[in-house]
């Protein structure tokens, strides 16, 4: 029967997504498919809408989503709020990592994770075991202990900031996470040392995607598929090599045969 | 006369406090009859809740109202502890005892210094004329003592008010390290004046943290008069949580070279409150200095106000004056005011002062949503966070501990700490 489709498998389904922010038109029906186990990239022009999607998909403030839809395991993401999505296994490891001076950072990495184990039917996690976890995590991330007692982000350089979004993601294990540039402004070390983060986390469930300017990122995290956004959509597709031939050729090739 | 002042008169006769005192009280009565209440109309008033005056029932509450010890909070270690209940001693409740207190029995109880201090002091001339018991705290040259004293209101308004009053003598190099606490015995809808002078000889050293948690339908105002000397040093933290509408008014003098005040105060307004505070530091001796924070926080539909005046006098060279006053807008029917002022009278000076009222910032709230938060808990990471610099302050392990399980609940997260 009509109604008796297959169950979608999908972990990540865009179809058609339109989005506006202050008014003005920023996706621009963009399609994507992503399925447990597979890495994507995206890369694009500044400005074509990269972020945005990224915000749509975490449920950010101010974003109108005028089209289309999004499904998450199978859910509507879109009418969750923000702190559901997250606690469902969504993570967004954000471009530019916000200062919370006052609000500390090992108080924040405990919140979040029993809000999800909440969710998950779980009791709180015991304090001992959770230091535990997080300083095998920041092991991995070579951070330093004194960065727990700090105030989230506040007065980390560019490179700490992202390392720590890296270090959440670990201790949150999340379904699905999308890295809004986590590669840009690591040094040659820190890009492998997270890198190494992202990697230890693939597996055949979970998924992760990539914004990033750079293909040197994908020389360390192997993506299954790059996608070109221009313009609010994805224009291109492809394997590895893709990323290579734009970082030979630019956009305007992909942009001309888009137009 | 207003009708007001009238009525205050005649309930000050009618109780019919007897010999001297008596005689004084009403003389303090008599001064407040002929400068009447504060009105919303008076400068520094503005933001004061003062209607309900109108109606109120200044007769002092009874004696003798029992409350049980499981109203009290949790004994602060090292700290000696006096209770009063409506104003009244209460010994039995009182526990491990040190240096320089003594309970002034009303007969005891010295006339206002109030009318020195000048128009903001007027409720202190309120509680003058109708005081009970009084606490008195009183070291002599270099001795020192920590103590603690809980002020609970029992009694509802109708019944009659409740009226605390602290006095604080340090003798030259006298340390004291105090904490005030203001609290109800259930949810009564008391009517709390209370009133505190601060004398502090040459050198001597005073950390006061006052805690105003009264009930959520509780009135409250209060006058803290100050006067330092040579070289003493105040340091204070007042978080004001509690009451309906509670109106705090600090008055400090720097009378000796080399004084210093350091004040810092929260406010939280929820629902309907109104926490307003009004603080006037005179610089009257040469090298003094004023550090003065200020962090309020306005939800729902509460107001939440803060008025810092620094007055430099012409004899005042060397005067060093900081103020960093912030508000937060919690809630879109909020109601957030703060304000510093300078007056100066000589040129040999250095003021600072920062003023900012704003909303509690979206980027950090979904940054916290993001990660699975809810938004009150979120909300609940902020404000505490927005009010980081001034509990920074709080150096007593015990208090810090309840503080925060007050104010930050479920992130009061000592297992950890304790591990980190
Ligand atoms: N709040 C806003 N108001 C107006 N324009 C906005 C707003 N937020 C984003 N935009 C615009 O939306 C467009 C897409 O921005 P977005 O941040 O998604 O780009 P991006 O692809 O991530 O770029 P980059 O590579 O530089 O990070 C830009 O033109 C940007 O100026
Ligand atoms: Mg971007």
């Amino acid at each position: 029967m009509e109604n008796m489709k297959n169950p979608d498998t999908a972990l990540l389904r865009i179809e058609n997504l339109h989005a506006k922010v202050a008014g003005k038109e920023i996706l621009n029906g963009l399609s994507l498919t992503v399925e447990r186990g597979e890495v994507h990239a995206i890369m694009g022009p500044n400005g074509s809408g990269k972020s945005t999607l990224a915000s749509v998909l975490a449920g950010r403030p101010g974003y109108e989503v005028t089209q289309g839809r999004v499904s998450f395991e199978g859910r509507d993401l879109l009418s969750l709020p923000p702190e559901e999505r997250a606690r469902a296994g969504l993570f967004l490891g954000f471009q530019y990592p916000v200062e919370i001076p006052g609000v500390n950072n090992v108080y924040l990495l405990k919140a979040a994770l029993n809000a999800q184990r909440k969710t998950r039917g779980l009791p709180e996690v015991d304090a001992f075991e959770f230091l535990t976890l997080v300083r095998e995590k920041m092991k991995l991330m070579r951070m330093e202990d004194s960065f727990l007692s700090r105030g989230v982000n506040e007065g980390f350089s560019g490179g700490e900031k992202k390392r720590n979004e890296i270090l959440q993601m670990l201790v949150l294990e999340p379904q699905l996470a999308i890295l809004d540039e986590t590669d840009s402004g690591l040094d040659i070390d820190a890009l492998k040392i997270v890198a190494a983060g992202v990697n230890s986390l693939r597996s055949p469930e979970r998924a992760c995607v990539l914004v990033t300017h750079y293909q040197r990122l994908l020389d360390y995290i192997v993506p299954d598929q790059v996608h070109v956004l221009i313009r609010g959509r994805i224009v291109k597709s492809g394997d590895k090599s893709l990323a290579l031939e734009l970082e030979r050729r630019g956009y305007d090739w992909v942009a001309g045969a888009a137009a | 006369m207003s009708a007001l002042a009238h009525r205050i008169v005649e309930e000050s006769t009618a109780a019919g406090f007897a010999g001297p005192a008596g005689a004084r009280r009403r003389a303090a009565a008599a001064a407040l009859g002929s400068v009447g209440l504060p009105t919303s109309r008076d400068e520094n008033w503005k933001y004061a809740s003062l209607r309900p005056l109108e109606r109120q029932n200044f007769t002092p509450a009874p004696r003798g109202v029992t409350i049980t010890a499981a109203v009290l909070p949790a004994p602060i270690t090292g700290f000696a502890r006096y209770v009063f209940v409506d104003g009244h001693f209460a010994p039995a409740l009182s526990a491990a005892p040190g240096a320089g207190f003594a309970a002034l029995a009303a007969a005891e109880t010295p006339p206002a210094a109030a009318a020195a201090v000048g128009g903001d002091a007027r409720f202190a001339l309120l509680n003058a004329a109708f005081a009970q018991d009084g606490a008195q705290l009183k070291l002599g040259r270099g001795e020192n003592a920590r103590a603690e004293v809980v002020f609970v209101a029992a009694s509802e308004a109708a019944v009659g008010a409740s009226y605390p009053r602290l006095e604080i003598e340090l003798a030259e190099g006298a340390q004291l390290e105090l904490i005030e606490r203001h609290l109800g015995a259930g949810e009564v809808a008391a009517f709390v004046n209370s009133a505190l002078t601060v004398q502090l000889d040459r050198g001597a050293q005073l950390r006061h943290t006052r805690l105003q948690d009264l009930p959520a339908r509780a009135l409250s105002f209060d006058t803290l008069s100050a006067e330092l000397h040579d070289g003493s040093a105040y340091r204070l933290l007042g978080v004001a949580t509690g009451a309906q509408s509670a109106r705090s008014t600090l008055l400090a003098r720097l009378a000796g070279e080399g004084a210093g005040i350091d004040m810092a105060l929260a406010a939280l307004g929820e629902a309907a409150q109104v926490q307003d505070a009004y603080a006037r530091i005179e610089h009257v001796a040469r090298n003094t200095r004023t550090e003065q924070l200020f962090r309020g926080i306005a939800a729902d539909r509460a107001r939440v106000a803060f008025n810092g005046k620094v007055v430099v006098d012409a004899g005042a060279a060397g005067t060093d004056s900081r103020q960093s006053l912030r508000g937060l807008l919690a809630g879109s029917q909020a109601e957030i005011d703060v304000r510093p002022q300078l007056e100066i009278y000589t040129d040999d000076v250095r003021c600072s002062h920062g003023a900012t009222a704003g909303k509690l910032d979206d980027a950090m709230l979904f940054y916290l949503l993001s990660r699975g938060l809810e938004p009150a808990t979120a909300q609940r990471l902020l404000k505490w966070a927005f009010l980081a610099d001034a509990f920074a302050r709080i150096e007593i392990p015990d208090l810090r501990r309840q503080i925060e399980a007050r104010l930050a609940g479920a992130l009061h997260d000592g297992a950890l700490k304790e591990l980190l």
